[in-house]
């Protein structure tokens, strides 16, 4: 008889877990001018992980937002717009999935569509997309799934679920193992 | 020579009989109640046979019965101890069936995830296109940046050229 709370409060602590595991996401998306300057200002906090792929990438000094959405999604079928002065990025959530977010992708010139893509954005890989050139420089589309703060705060304050950890560690040897 | 309890027990029995009848009836006070008397012991007599018999009957069931029942109580007893399902070779093959259901339910899942494509920790461009009108000459590519941070590139050229004001925020 002492085994049916015990199991109940296991059954809510893996409940619990699950949630918070699951917890929202958000996607930050940015349009970002690349260009060389002979003063480069420092570079964004949101481009901080990505500043050595983006020099690599494309071999400029400076990366500067002119303008930027930090979406929080909660449905998975939200859609939001990242506007600068000239340009638009509209983005269009489809759904989550396994690995991500599928999303549409329309960068508007004004009122011209110029570039439309559909991606899943992984919550584990970031999406660079390179734009027009634009003067000396070049237009980035940049979107990366971040956690959302309150739910990061929290994952950093409780451990993590180790069911979700034990599984994907095995789906990670079973992958590894087959050719 | 029998006292008169002898003859008394002979008489309610119904074994005397001839010359020592008569003389015992004739010697009796009252015969009309000593009859009576008789035939009062006479049906107790025959009330107690039939009882104590009913009785002998009822233990010899009784004692039958508890018999039977403790035989069937170790019966089926011995019968689980030495008979059971899992025995050594069932226990081998199930073990064999349940493993070689788990690798056939890896390799079908793994399977699934078709070599040389992409991983779905990456991000996947499903379709992307531009506008040919504007930008007749533009061409797409794809490709996945070799540094620890997994970036997806999705590459354009020939894409028309902006003046500076575009940077504008």
């Amino acid at each position: 008889m002492q085994l049916r709370p015990l199991l109940l409060a296991a059954f809510l602590v893996l409940a619990l877990s699950a949630v918070l595991a699951d917890a929202a996401q958000a996607v930050w998306s940015g349009l970002v001018i690349a260009e060389n300057v002979p003063q480069p200002a420092p570079i964004p906090p949101e481009l901080t992980g990505l500043e050595q792929t983006l020099k690599d990438l494309f071999g400029y000094n400076q990366f500067e937002v002119i303008g930027q959405s930090n979406k929080t999604l909660k449905t998975g079928q939200e859609d939001w717009l990242a506007n600068s002065k000239y340009f638009g990025l509209h983005v269009d959530a489809r759904g989550e999935n396994d690995s991500g977010y599928s999303l549409n992708l329309k960068l508007y010139k004004e009122s011209d569509v110029l570039l439309e893509t559909d991606a899943n954005l992984s919550k584990s890989s970031p999406l660079v997309i390179k734009g027009p050139q634009v003067g000396s420089g070049q237009l980035l589309l940049v979107l990366v799934v971040k956690d959302d703060e309150q739910a990061h705060r929290r994952r950093h304050a409780e451990p993590a679920n180790p069911i979700t950890t034990a599984w994907q560690r095995l789906r990670r040897a079973i992958h590894n193992a087959l050719p | 020579m029998k006292t008169f309890e002898e003859k008394w027990t002979a008489w309610l029995d119904g074994q005397l009989s001839g010359k020592e009848l008569a003389e015992f009836e004739s010697s009796l006070p009252d015969l009309a109640a000593a009859e009576v008397e008789k035939r009062d012991a006479q049906k107790l007599g025959a009330f107690l046979k039939e009882q104590l018999t009913t009785q002998a009957m009822s233990n010899e069931e009784f004692f039958s019965h508890q018999l039977h029942e403790w035989i069937a109580r170790e019966s089926p007893a011995r019968h689980r101890s030495t008979s059971t399902w899992w025995t050594i070779p069932r226990l081998v093959w199930s073990g064999a069936t349940a493993l070689a259901l788990f690798v056939i339910t890896t390799v079908v899942l793994m399977s699934q995830h078709q070599p040389g494509e992409q991983s779905e920790y990456l991000t996947q461009i499903l379709q992307s296109r531009v506008d040919p009108a504007a930008n007749p000459n533009a061409t797409i590519s794809i490709f996945e940046s070799k540094t620890d941070n997994k970036v997806t590139v999705l590459w354009t050229e020939g894409l028309q050229s902006l003046p500076a004001d575009y940077a504008a925020k």
